[in-house]
């Protein structure tokens, strides 16, 4: 017993090292974005609130280019207007049913180099912001909302190298899957899309529609490399519509079909 | 006594606060993410029992986690570095051993001291950290690469805060 004691107290040392690193493992591998967590919830509260006060200056800074941007938008938003009131006609069946709605959010705090980026907004659950809604920006796709509290929510976006999204090509309808390499967050790589398939530099990628989470049709990026790779696959970089370093305001769709798409879907694995 | 306490837990919430409101936005290159944060590790006395290294490292890590959301992987690395520090100290102790009342500091034991034992520290950390990021081995050279230019960068803001901040 006192030999055990005694060993207990040499080695107390290395026990605490092996018990704390093991709670490090067990918190890396728990966290991830199928698991709801309260302590993260609040903290996101906590964190979210510094973040929006500190962020106020970095907005100051970029007003000139905001007006900008939201000039651009609007008179975007003119023209389609414009458009519609042309085509009236055409807009019958979606008149009938809202497809989706738009919430504007400002981007709080973000991160950029590392290679498990997220993104904090500024709307939650009181705003009706939820997990798993589409999330883009004027240029492009930005990501996916993996948690919301009441006041933010945190966003998974491209540059994640958790993120995968089935996207396509606009001009001949491959669809392969975006994930992003970890390198320059200006780019991403599309796998999956067979060799038999014409493939061009500047080429559009825009969603496919496939996992109900983003409509069909969005903006992703332009095709700036390809390479074949061994088997029957390219290997294709995109340039990304989203200029993450530049990103303040964001939109967040929420997909009124996307639960019906869900429901049905899970009937068909049973 | 209690004043190097009341000191270390100043210099925690202040280099915590550094790392998540200031370097944490200051995107430089994937290559190139300064984790200043470490040298209230490096800084600890000499005479802090090695199970309380542990834990501080523990909640320091944690509590960067918690800004990052990426919770248990700077713990792990922070926890890394703590463990080995002991082992590192005694490889660069000095040849009369490390004299009481003093710190970990260019001030006590010369830049060439201090230069080598933040440097190897930071190194630990970072091949922890990096590593743990990318969870796999197939990168590895870019992965080291990352692992190499960060502690470069991180040692150099080290070393600097040496100068301006804790002159004495």
């Amino acid at each position: 017993m006192k030999t055990l004691l005694k060993l207990l107290n040499k080695y107390s040392y290395v026990l605490v090292f092996l018990v704390l690193e093991t709670i490090a493992i067990v918190l890396l591998s728990n966290h991830n974005y199928y698991q709801h967590s309260r302590i993260l919830n609040t903290n996101r509260e906590i964190t979210g609130y510094i973040y929006d006060r500190i962020d106020g200056t970095r907005e100051y800074l970029s007003l000139k280019m905001t007006n900008e941007i939201l000039v651009s938008e609007n008179s975007n938003l003119r023209n389609k207007l414009a458009d519609i009131s042309l085509n009236k006609t055409e807009l019958s069946i979606a008149e009938v049913q809202r497809l989706s709605y738009y919430t504007p959010a400002r981007i709080v705090h973000s991160t950029v180099h590392k290679q498990l980026n997220y993104l904090t907004i500024n709307k939650g659950r009181k705003q009706g912001v939820m997990r798993d809604m589409a999330v883009i920006s004027e240029e492009g796709i930005v990501g996916i909302v993996l948690e919301s509290s009441p006041n933010f929510a945190t966003i998974l976006p491209i540059i994640n190298r958790d993120f995968r999204l089935s996207t396509k090509i606009k001009k001949n309808n491959f669809t392969g899957i975006l994930h992003w390499d970890g390198n320059s967050p200006q780019q991403a790589v599309l796998n999956e899309i067979p060799y038999h398939a014409d493939v061009q530099i500047g080429d559009t990628v825009i969603t496919s529609g496939f996992s109900a989470i983003f409509p069909e049709g969005l903006h992703v990026g332009t095709i700036s490399d390809y390479s074949l790779k061994e088997g029957n696959f390219y290997s294709i970089h995109i340039q990304l519509g989203t200029n993450f370093n530049n990103l303040f305001y964001v939109n967040v769709i929420k997909n009124y079909l996307q639960e019906e798409q869900r429901i049905l879907e899970e009937k068909i694995k049973q | 006594m209690i004043r190097i306490v009341g000191r270390n837990i100043i210099r925690f919430l202040v280099l915590l606060l550094i790392q998540v409101l200031v370097l944490d936005n200051i995107l430089i290159n994937a290559y190139l993410n300064p984790y200043f944060y470490v040298l209230f590790i490096v800084l600890m006395p000499f005479e802090t029992p090695r199970w309380l290294l542990l834990v501080t490292a523990f909640m320091l890590g944690i509590s960067v986690d918690l800004f990052t959301n990426t919770l248990g992987m700077h713990a792990f690395a922070t926890v890394f570095m703590a463990f080995l520090r002991p082992w590192i100290l005694s490889i660069f102790a000095p040849r009369d051993g490390y004299e009481p009342d003093t710190f970990p500091r260019v001030f006590y034991y010369g830049f060439n001291w201090f230069l080598r034992y933040s440097l190897v520290m930071v190194f630990l950390h970072h091949i922890a950290l990096f590593y743990i990021e990318v969870f796999h081995f197939q990168d590895f050279l870019s992965t080291f690469l990352r692992v190499i230019l960060s502690t470069l960068l991180t040692t150099s803001t080290i070393i600097l805060s040496q100068y301006f901040i804790y002159r004495k």
